[in-house]
């Protein structure tokens, strides 16, 4: 079955030297020996001391030897399979860089397109959003989520009938957005609907995994799902304010979490994430859709190039600007490219605005014409006999000759062009003549389009009753542990009852 | 057997096809199917091609395979007409060309494209075309449209020549004329006395069937 993700011509770009990189490694190493991370988790404190670590019970720090992390980063599988409920959607994630997919990014809340205000998604604008991926052809997995799951539902189970909402009604890859101990319902709904996810074992900023952390990575490894670690440092806030000590700290968050998921499993499957910032000074958030950002993901990529461990390029998906503008473009389409240049394995993109607070379907059309842009730029220039066209060009000759009328241009161009989907080519006269209409508008009636024709792939009603028994499961615990108020519980129950239930 | 050669005459122009279309349409003459009816079916298969760019699922490279097709036959069928002294049909006969000077191809071979799928009889007579050659073009093909090209802004003022030369020969009152082309604007149009002008190809279109009171 072929691969789906994008494949590369030409080589991947390197932005540093040799000894830079070599230099960014073994910095990395002498944080993890000098300095080490803590780790707040009583069993995961003996694994690492079993392991041959240096292990301070009294402080929870836990500093690494060389040979350990070069051990560790050797058992992690350069190339693995993703299994998605179609096979057709199954990822193979590769180390090399060879490969890249695309997933949507995120935001917590969808968002009025008049007035470009942050709304909750009703239940039904929450599944128009999967729908939307579910029909994108650059859209490889499905995001952690959307949207911070929809109204009237209860916070505790916000992520998860979000998951469900994913599984239910899209068989492309699956990721979940960590929050509490959600993922044990996550991981329990993929399996019973015979899929991977994956699933984030984030650490925090500088140097730390906390209890939760590490037992969420101890159930995902423990169940054979795929583990990613990234720890957002924001450069002169979490790391260094310098690019090279930001990739050091990065690196040095995840790399106690990929040891300990190869000490449980060897063999385990991980990818490392690229989610670094440059700290915006004046207002103390991080400058998402900054050019550094980039710099950092092609710097990060490039180490994880050597130690062939595939990748998430997450900092893609974070643009400033508040609305479908000419900034948010240049942000996402800038960071894409970027990306997938520096050898991304996957790259975080399509919908997202406002730093991941809010996102939108139709932005997730006109960045899958970014990611279509993207991919063709990868496919490069095929070069053959019938490519380089000598015979044509002499055959055409001088003016009058021309080349629109040849069958060697009917059979070529589409081939060799991209056809965007949205993006606005007419002449003047003709963009004058059909309403003036901008890429927006466009993205807006493909919307409409995509909402009245697509038709997702469904779960049989076994795997839907599968799914409803986790999912009350999940309800009752989190209601008996007093995480749902009463308040809560009500609307969520009428919602429950509702004949539309499970969709809108 | 008269059926099935119409139908791969129609076939041959759908699928841009410049020899088979040629050799089914001497096939067909050999063996006396109507030339009216094979003109037909040519005509059949570019408006199915022309209705297919015009909702996006056909380009240009198809939309000019698909006339030059039909174009490659349809001197034989007309020869067969002319024999026979039959009429042809068409909605209407466009003289089409580019400007002396000026060796732009492309934007008059699509207005050409889009009026033969529409069911004009178009007779492109080049590029670079001097003034006697369209006067002459008239006075012999007696269209009821004559179509100028012009892309640059240092051939436009061709057309004006055209058009003047129609009125010295007496003439202009016999044809309508329509200007169009990367240089020419609605204002200049008038300007130079033009009966018409449209930016876009399929404008073109809608402004000769306007011309002569086409629905």
């Amino acid at each position: 079955m072929p691969i789906k993700g994008l494949k590369r011509k030409f080589g991947i770009q390197k932005i540093l030297s040799e000894g830079d990189l070599e230099a960014i490694h073994r910095g990395t190493l002498r944080v993890l020996a000098e300095t080490g991370v803590a780790v707040n988790h009583e069993k995961a404190l003996k694994l690492y001391a079993d392991a041959g670590c240096l292990v301070d019970f009294s402080t929870n720090r836990v500093r690494f030897p060389q040979w350990l992390v070069e051990q560790a980063l050797a058992q992690c599988p350069s190339i693995y399979r993703v299994k998605a409920r179609n096979p057709e959607n199954d990822m193979i994630l590769s180390g090399e860089g060879d490969v890249t997919y695309f997933s949507p990014s995120c935001g917590m809340n969808t968002l009025d397109l008049d007035t470009w205000t942050p709304k909750v998604p009703t239940r039904k604008e929450y599944y128009d959003f999967i729908k939307v991926c579910d029909a994108l052809p650059h859209v490889h997995m499905q995001a952690c989520f959307p949207y911070y799951g929809f109204a009237r539902l209860p916070q505790a189970m916000s992520l998860i009938e979000s998951c469900a909402g994913k599984i239910r009604y899209s068989d492309k890859v699956q990721m979940e957005g960590w929050v509490l101990d959600n993922y044990r319902w996550n991981i329990e709904m993929c399996k019973a609907t015979g899929q991977d996810i994956f699933c984030l074992g984030n650490p925090g900023a500088p140097l730390t995994y906390s209890k939760e952390q590490i037992d969420n990575l101890i159930y995902t490894v423990e169940s054979d799902m795929v583990l990613h670690f990234a720890s957002g440092v924001v450069s002169g806030a979490t790391g260094p304010s310098t690019l090279a000590g930001s990739i050091i700290a990065d690196n040095a968050n995840a790399i106690p979490g990929m040891v300990l998921a190869q000490l449980i499993r060897p063999g385990a499957r991980i990818w490392l994430g690229n989610m670094m910032f440059v700290q915006n000074m004046a207002t103390g958030s991080p400058a998402f859709g900054a050019i550094e950002n980039s710099l950092l993901v092609a710097g990060y990529n490039q180490l994880l190039r050597k130690y062939r461990i595939p990748n998430w390029s997450i900092t893609s998906g974070f643009v400033s600007s508040k609305t479908i503008d000419y900034q948010a473009g240049y942000e996402t389409a800038l960071a894409a490219l970027i990306a997938v240049n520096s050898g991304s394995s996957m790259v975080f993109l399509q919908g997202g605005l406002t730093a991941q607070l809010t996102a939108h379907p139709v932005k997730a059309i006109m960045d899958d014409d970014i990611a279509g842009m993207v991919k063709r730029y990868l496919e490069g220039i095929e070069v053959t006999d019938e490519t380089l066209a000598v015979d044509l060009i002499n055959e055409v000759g001088p003016i009058p000759g021309h080349f629109l009328n040849r069958a060697h241009t009917r059979t070529w161009w589409k081939k060799e062009q991209f056809l965007p989907g949205v993006a606005d080519r007419l002449s003047y006269a003709e963009w004058v003549e059909k309403g003036q209409k901008n890429a927006i508008d466009h993205a807006k009636e493909k919307m409409e389009q995509i909402l009245a024709v697509h038709k997702p792939n469904l779960l049989t009603p076994q795997q839907e009753q599968a799914v409803e028994d986790i999912l009350k499961e999940a309800r009752n615990y989190y209601r008996k542990n007093g995480m749902i108020s009463d308040e809560e519980w009500k609307a969520y129950q009428e919602d429950l009852n509702s004949p539309q239930y499970p969709f809108a | 057997m008269a059926n099935n050669i119409l139908e791969n005459l129609k076939k041959a122009v759908v699928e841009f096809n410049l020899e088979g279309a040629a050799d089914l349409a001497r096939q067909a003459m050999e063996e006396k199917v109507d030339p009216l009816e094979a003109l037909n079916a040519l005509t059949a298969g570019i408006r199915e091609v022309g209705d297919g760019y015009g909702r996006g699922d056909y380009f240009l490279p198809e939309l000019v395979g698909a006339a030059d097709a039909m174009q490659a036959a349809v001197p034989i069928i007309e020869e067969e007409i002319k024999k026979s002294g039959s009429v042809k049909q068409s909605i209407g006969k466009v003289v089409i060309g580019t400007v002396s000077g000026d060796i732009h191809t492309i934007g008059k071979g699509m207005v050409t494209s889009l009026l033969i799928a529409r069911g004009f009889e178009v007779h492109d007579i080049g590029i670079d075309v001097p003034t006697e050659k369209f006067i002459e073009s008239v006075e012999q093909l007696e269209p009821q449209i004559l179509a100028m090209s012009a892309l640059l802004s240092m051939t436009a003022p061709e057309t004006k020549k055209v058009i003047d030369s129609l009125t010295e020969a007496g003439l202009r009152d016999k044809v309508k004329v329509m200007i169009g082309g990367g240089a020419i604007t609605e204002d200049y149009a008038k300007a130079v006395g033009a009966d018409g002008y449209s930016p876009t190809a399929p404008g073109a279109v809608n402004l000769a069937e306007k011309m002569l009171g086409i629905n």
